[in-house]
């Protein structure tokens, strides 16, 4: 990290922004793009549940690691149209566990059917709300050191 | 209500044929005749289902003659017209189990009759044809015939009036990896305490939910020094002779080839091919280097990096190929590595 | 910890002037229930029903569950922390009204409460269809976000489980049972002999919505901790769990915990049970890795030679339930873990979304796709708007004669994984 951008700062300070600075969420929940982009880093992505789980597995490819359970909430993928999760920005060695989890949520998608044209624009508001609470509550863990 | 009409199938030694030295007796369909167990099958049907008749072939005929055998009985079941189908039970015998699991599933899928049939748990025609037709767990030897009947026949009436399966354990078949609900007698937590209770005295229990297995492999220890090892290539992404030699199958494959690479340094489109079905072979076939990298190992060879690369290359296709074979192919591999000298080899898939 | 349960069996309902309970039978003053429950200005309104067993009534969408206790004796009130003052419960005298239960039904996120049949196939899978349900169906005001009107009918099930616990306050049980558990050093010299065990309760915790209090804190602040087996009976952990209507732990559920019963049955016959210890289900990763780390050293720490794990929901707490398992069984403890299945309609997909060789005693609940039919009852309590887009419905959910076609999840505590019922699957 450059000086000339944290130059006035003490080191501890420094050392704290590089961390909290050190993650993104990827989502396709518009709800979560417009609530959190102020103050997060936030990738969004217009498109289906399975292509969401799918880019962010193909990041998880490339050696960033999962920060949360992409089967958060116990609405289940296929049930939900929206997913979030937290991941690394910066590129480590392919985390396993992150391999596991992403690919163990995209076959449960396999499981259950999402018809979203059976969804009322209230149940979608719904969905989205549900799965920003659950983002916010990885959000609160995050940030809390 | 007419009776049920039932066609059953034994082995030679359940024919009262003979033992191992008949196994080779062909198929044999025996009209109107009732055999061996199947009396016992007669008496614990009732007045609800009949035998019509029995087929009847040896162990080593069928499974040596399996393409065959198997088109043979089909033609015989049909010619019957029965509603049921039962095989066995084969208790411990391996290559029965095998043959009646073979044709008590290929009777229900060719000709949508009903079928069952029964085996002892470690019988090898379990881990082939539990998941393909109902099998109804026996004891190891024929001294459970009575056993093994009394579940078999009220699952076969089941079967045939199309009546709802309940769980593995209600009706007694070997779980087919079909999850299936039913009430218990006591509560989840009460099962819980009493598996617990169980765990700690050491006793046997049997858990609920068996966790899918996963054959994990601990890798070896690095090759101390790659310039003197010899480094074999290894495939399952179907790599073969242009042409295909060995005709290896592009799903399910039921063998693997060897072949020498004296000499070859590096794969093209005229020599070499995949025979793997279920990806877009274009790139393959194009250079077969992307997917056993020949050329560059041959590189690392000359610069010094690896001590040689072996001059035989192993391949066979993983595309829904079984576990077991999978494992049975590595083994063989693996054997004939080790007799060439190999000290490491690559893997590579598709 | 001593804590002595008198049990006042409840035969009937009946709405009436006054409240009050004789012979058995529940009179209710719904104008009482109501002032009371509309203290909470996030609530327009309120309106009561009875259902009872056997009767041809739906009552969805249902939020909670809760039995109606009243501490008649020792430290601290019903639902500590909550709508009492925070103290520590379990022990002395609690009455508790066996045979009903104060169902709260809203549409707070309609497309996953779920189903209580009263009668019907439906009833075989709920256990709640077995009790006289006290339904109260809360309005929020305009403009409310979900996560406020679930608290306020959260606490709006609570108020009215109190209300009628107090009822009770002055009367002889029909039935009274003790159940007594000893410190650590206690235990060990009473029961030198018998193998230790303890209950590892994961709670629901994943952000609004999904969550669960203990002394009303939210679990998903906690680090894994130590009860008393008696503290759950009072109320100490509480639901606000909106989601996953099949395998959500609803209060009934916390105040009657299987696990924790069937525990105390064996308690100083076969086993030593020495204590509850409650854990969470976070989304965020680091959390579940110190919260398994911490629930397997508190087992070492108390020299356990056994556990059981329960879970609650699906997905993301699979991976806890495993975790917990794995490193509780590396510290060479035994554990027998419940879950629940979904194993696709057919039955042929992978059951959990994570799994271990380490788990080799499960006992599960069953597969929760399975596909059920509820034919139409002559009553909702509720509505049904929702029923088409509950987890576990689908286009052909509502049928023309009016029946429904659903996955067994949309019924209210249909595979429940505290082992509360018999469903199971093969």
């Amino acid at each position: 990290m450059p000086d000339m951008v944290f130059g006035c700062r003490p080191f501890i300070v420094m050392e704290e922004v590089v961390r909290l600075e050190d993650y993104i969420i990827v989502t396709n929940n518009p709800l979560v793009r417009d609530r959190e982009e102020s103050r997060h880093a936030v990738e969004y992505h217009e498109t289906g549940i399975r292509e969401i789980l799918e880019i962010i597995r193909n990041k998880v490819h490339v050696g960033q690691r999962l920060l949360t359970h992409p089967l958060s909430g116990s609405v289940k993928p296929g049930e939900t149209p929206y997913k979030s999760v937290l991941m690394t920005r910066g590129k480590e060695p392919v985390d396993l566990m992150s391999v596991e989890l992403i690919q163990s949520a995209i076959e449960a998608c396999g499981k259950f059917s999402f018809k979203s044209e059976e969804y009322d624009e209230r149940a979608m508001r719904d969905f989205r709300i549900i799965d920003w609470t659950l983002i916010s509550s990885a959000l609160e863990s995050a940030d809390s050191f | 209500m007419s009776k049920i009409k039932v066609v059953h199938y034994i082995n030679q030694f359940f024919a009262n044929i003979g033992g191992e030295e008949k196994a080779d007796y062909p198929a044999e369909k025996r009209p109107g005749e009732v055999v061996g167990p199947g009396m016992a099958f007669n008496a614990a049907f009732g007045d609800e289902a009949e035998i019509i008749g029995t087929i009847v072939c040896g162990d080593t005929y069928f499974n040596e003659n399996v393409d065959k055998a198997t088109a043979d009985i089909l033609e015989m079941v049909k010619e019957m017209q029965p509603d049921l189908f039962i095989a066995g039970p084969a208790f411990n015998a391996g290559r029965y189990g095998v043959a009646c699991g073979t044709i008590a599933s290929a009777v229900q899928e060719k000709l949508g009759i009903p079928s069952l049939t029964g085996m002892y748990v470690e019988n090898p025609g379990v881990d082939m044809y539990a998941s393909k037709v109902y099998m109804v767990s026996t004891k190891n030897s024929a001294a459970g015939m009575r056993d093994a009947v009394k579940k078999m026949a009220p699952l076969a009436l089941k079967l045939a009036k199309g009546e709802a399966i309940g769980a593995s354990c209600e009706e007694g078949y070997i779980p087919n990896g079909v999850r299936v609900n039913f009430f218990e007698e006591e509560r989840g937590s009460k099962r819980a305490v009493d598996m617990l209770l169980k765990k700690l005295a050491g006793k046997a229990y049997t858990t609920e939910y068996p966790m899918p297995a996963f054959d994990r492999v601990a890798p070896n220890p690095a090759v101390k020094d790659l310039s003197k090892a010899k480094i074999a290539l290894v495939t399952s992404g179907g790599i073969v002779p242009k042409g295909n030699p060995d005709h290896i199958e592009s799903s399910s494959a039921s063998k693997f080839g060897e072949y020498d690479i004296t000499g070859v340094t590096d794969l093209t489109a005229d020599t070499y091919e995949t025979a793997h079905g279920g990806y877009d072979p274009v790139y393959a076939n194009a250079d077969a280097d992307r997917v056993l990298p020949v050329d560059v190992m041959r590189d690392l060879e000359k610069e010094g990096v690896i001590g040689e690369l072996h001059n035989k290359y192993y391949a066979t296709v993983g595309n829904g190929t079984a576990v077991a074979s999978a494992k049975a192919y590595a083994a063989e591999i693996a054997k004939r590595l080790i007799a060439d000298g190999v000290d490491a080899v690559i893997l590579t898939s598709t | 910890m001593k804590l002595e349960m008198g049990y006042i069996h409840i035969s009937d309902i009946e709405f009436s002037s006054e409240s009050k309970i004789e012979n058995g039978k529940l009179y209710v003053s719904t104008d009482a229930l109501k002032a009371l429950v509309l203290e909470d200005e996030k609530l327009k309104d309120v309106s009561f029903d009875i259902a009872r067993p056997g009767e041809s009534v739906r009552i969805t969408p249902v939020k909670d569950v809760i039995e109606p206790r009243v501490k008649v004796e020792g430290k601290g009130g019903v639902f500590p922390g909550i709508i009492s003052k925070v103290d520590t419960v379990g022990s002395g005298k609690t009455y508790a009204l066996k045979g009903m239960a104060v169902v709260t039904a809203g549409k707070i996120v309609g497309f996953q409460e779920g189903v209580i049949d009263m009668t019907g196939p439906g009833a075989d899978y709920t256990p709640f269809s077995k009790l006289i349900n006290l339904v109260m169906v809360c309005e929020p005001v305009d403009e409310i976000e979900p996560h406020e009107y679930e608290k306020a009918v959260r606490i709006a099930g609570f108020k009215a489980a109190a209300y009628i616990g107090e009822l009770a306050k002055s009367l002889t049980p029909d039935e009274t049972k003790v159940y007594e558990t000893e410190t650590i050093k206690e235990g060990m010299a009473k029961y030198p002999d018998l193998p230790r065990v303890a209950y590892v309760h994961m709670l629901q915790s994943q952000g609004l919505l999904h969550d669960t209090y203990v002394y009303g804190v939210d679990a998903k602040q906690i680090l894994p901790t130590m009860l008393n087996p008696t503290e759950c009976m009072d109320g100490a952990i509480v639901s606000g769990n909106c989601v996953s209507a099949c395998d959500k732990n609803p209060t009934y559920v916390h105040q009657n915990n299987p696990v924790v019963h069937d525990l105390l049955e064996e308690h100083g016959k076969t086993i030593n049970f020495v204590c509850h210890i409650v854990t969470n289900e976070n989304v965020y990763l680091a959390d579940k890795q110190r919260s398994s780390d911490w629930t397997a050293k508190l087992c070492k720490m108390l020299d356990l030679d056994g556990v059981i794990v329960s879970q609650e929901g699906f997905g993301n707490p699979d991976t806890d339930l495993i975790m917990n398992c794995k490193k509780i069984e590396a510290e060479g403890i035994k554990t027998v873990i419940i879950t629940d299945e979904y194993a696709g309609r057919d039955g042929k997909s992978q059951s959990l979304a994570d799994a271990d060789a380490a788990a080799d005693a499960v006992v599960t609940a069953g597969n929760a796709n399975q596909v059920v039919v509820l034919p139409k009852l002559d009553k909702v309590i509720g509505t049904l708007d929702y029923i088409t887009k509950i987890a576990g419905a689908s286009e052909n959910t509502l049928r023309e004669d009016g029946s429904l076609e659903v996955e067994i999840q949309v019924i209210t505590g249909a595979t429940n994984e505290v082992g509360f019922t018999t469903l199971s699957a093969r």
